[in-house]
């Protein structure tokens, strides 16, 4: 069931009646009933992974915690008689016990995401190879399965959750059902926000009475999400489709546009789908996390990285940069080459090193093609060079009497980062790597056959289309510009009601009427979905 | 705490951390220089210090880090 769709809204408004009219105490079970039958409406051999994540998280979370207390409880009758050493060694041997639990979730989980997303393309590359350096035409056969829906969020959610058990950040949750409401929250299963459960808990399981301030606030935030998703996302979708599939045949201004546009689609359609995500969340009562921070407006790629998809890089600055940072045989490692007398080099070992590996990781999360592997290395190397160069930049900055707070340098290092990022997005776009770089090469090429009154003809679209993408986006800006100095929403609902029907209703008309609607346009499909 | 104030001074000797409160807020230290502090502190004070503590209140001056490193030696 799509996000966009008559079945969807009905879903809503049934879900929302059952749960504010029935008792409050059940209103957890009917979250539950409602994101099972959400599940259930696409392939039910689905469930199997889901159940497996839930079932064994939920027990190896049980392993852990009981560990924890009869810890606590022997170390408690024991204190007066065991010696300080007595204790130390003690606990250590009850942490490798719950180590063992913590990995045997981890190899589990994550290994059934690794199969299902990696096992083909694995295929593919040793098929490749037998085929170059062996000559073998006796090909593995591809393993006949799809990605169940929402497999890498709810894994990455639910092994967040491992790990914070782990570590005694917060209480497990000791119903089975419960839990497996946290897992599959139907509003953010299909893509995101990644949410951790100490934050989220309170507001999914807490007992809400009706309020019709709650549910018009979810409903402006859910309509706007539709106006950046069919209006933005979907109109551009289809110029920078027409010019990426015959990239060769157009100017490079052609390519360079897409290029940019390809970043506004992406954030549409994605800062869209969760702006219906959180606004039918709100709805319900249940409060999601943030996962977008005006990304357009960052000044270096690693702030963009911190506004743009927040609870991924959180999830992975948490679980992955941290461990490895803190880790002792790196830390070791980088006094080592302290003491060799590399100090600058060796500072940077706990942080490189770890943030390669992040990098790496967010590059295969995104998709199983190589491709994606060197869009997140590319990020990494902009990141450093970024870090690197920054005394540098300010050399110059100082030599030249340029102040970094003047509107000439934040929209200079604005317009930067839009850029890079957007030229790093080429390896979305395209099928391969080489793809990739041949597009940015193009971009750069054949500039002077450029005719701007010949420009919708040559690209087989209607100006109109255009032109209203192009309104959008700057309609979008405009937002994005009011909301750097609070909730936009905040603001409307200062205002009278009458003003406050005739922007929404201004809204519904923009968005039934230039929402994309063309032919073979599925707006089931979220780009962010197919992870 | 006489320990700490060193393994500072190891990292950035011109600091007077008698006074100074806002090492992180005015980017005295920056995130090599913390790391490189940590793995200090964990290999002095026999701690484990994870990615919650890693929070520029507990790393602002040798105060807070000394109260960081108190509160995980009682762990």
């Amino acid at each position: 069931m799509s996000f966009i769709s008559m079945d969807f809204a009905l879903f809503v408004t049934v879900a929302l009646i059952l749960y504010y009219a029935l008792p409050k105490k059940c209103q957890w079970v009917v979250l539950l009933v409602a994101s099972l039958t959400f599940y259930a409406q696409t392939d039910p051999k689905d469930f199997i992974y889901i159940i497996t994540t839930t079932v064994s998280t939920y027990i190896c979370a049980a392993l852990i915690e009981d560990r924890s207390k009869k810890q606590k409880l022997y170390l408690e009758e024991n204190k007066d008689t065991l010696s300080k050493e007595e204790k130390k060694q003690y606990k250590a041997k009850v942490k490798a016990v719950q180590k063992r639990f913590l990995i045997s979730c981890l190899v589990l989980n994550i290994g059934i995401l690794a199969y299902l997303k990696y096992a083909n393309i694995s295929i593919a590359y040793i098929n490749l190879f037998r085929l170059t350096y062996f000559n073998s035409t006796e090909f593995i056969p591809f393993i006949r399965v799809l990605l169940p829906l929402g497999i890498s969020f709810y894994t990455f959610q639910t092994m967040g959750y491992i790990i914070d058990i782990y570590y005694g950040k917060y209480e497990r949750e000791r119903n089975l059902f419960r839990f497996a409401l946290y897992v599959s929250f139907f509003p953010q299963i299909l893509q995101g926000p990644i949410s951790r459960f100490g934050n989220l808990a309170p507001s999914l399981y807490g007992e809400k009475s009706f309020d019709f301030n709650r549910i018009r606030s979810g409903f402006y935030r859910i309509v706007w999400g539709l106006f950046k998703k069919l209006v933005i996302a979907d109109r551009l979708a289809s110029f920078v489709s027409s010019v990426m599939s015959a990239k060769e045949s157009y100017p490079g201004l052609y390519i360079l546009l897409a290029v940019f546009f390809y970043s506004m689609q992406i954030f549409g359609d994605f800062s869209g789908g969760i702006d219906v995500a959180l606004g039918v969340s709100e709805m319900f009562g249940v409060t999601l996390p943030e996962n977008f921070e005006r990304p357009f407006f960052s000044k270096s790629i690693s702030e963009y990285w911190q506004r743009w998809h927040i609870t991924l890089g959180s999830w992975f600055k948490d679980y992955i940069f941290y461990p490895l940072s803190l880790n002792k045989s790196i830390i070791r490692f980088s006094k080592k080459v302290r003491q060799m007398g590399l100090e600058t080099f060796g500072k940077r070992i706990p942080i490189y090193i770890p943030m390669f590996f992040v990098w790496l990781l967010t590059g295969m999360w995104h998709g199983s093609q190589s491709r994606y592997v060197v869009w997140g290395l590319f990020n990494f190397v902009f990141i450093v060079l970024g870090t690197e160069l920054e005394p540098l930049s300010l050399k110059i900055t100082t030599r030249y009497s340029l102040k970094e707070s003047s509107f000439f340098m934040r929209a200079y290092r604005v317009i930067k980062t839009f850029a890079l990022m957007s030229f790093l997005r080429l390896f979305d776009i395209n099928a391969d790597t080489a793809g990739a770089f041949r597009a940015f090469r193009l971009c750069f090429t054949g500039w002077k056959s450029f005719d701007i009154t010949k420009v919708f003809e040559e690209l087989s679209l209607p100006a109109e289309d255009f032109y209203v993408a192009v309104i959008a986006v700057i309609l979008l800006f405009i937002f994005e510009l009011i909301q750097r100095k609070g909730s936009v929403r905040v603001r409307i609902f200062a205002l009278p009601v009458a003003v406050q029907w005739v922007i929404l209703s201004a809204l519904i008309t923009i968005v039934s009427v230039f929402g994309y609607y063309g032919p073979g346009y599925d707006a089931a499909s979220f780009i962010y979905g197919a992870f | 705490m006489d320990r700490i104030k060193e393994i500072l001074k190891g990292v950035h000797p011109e600091v007077d951390y008698e006074k100074e409160d806002h090492l992180i807020d005015k980017r005295i230290f920056d995130s090599f220089d913390v790391v490189t502090v940590v793995g200090e502190l964990m290999d002095e004070f026999d701690i484990e210090i994870t990615a919650e503590h890693m929070i520029p209140e507990n790393f602002n001056s040798a105060e807070a880090i000394s109260r960081l490193v108190s509160t995980l030696e009682e762990e």
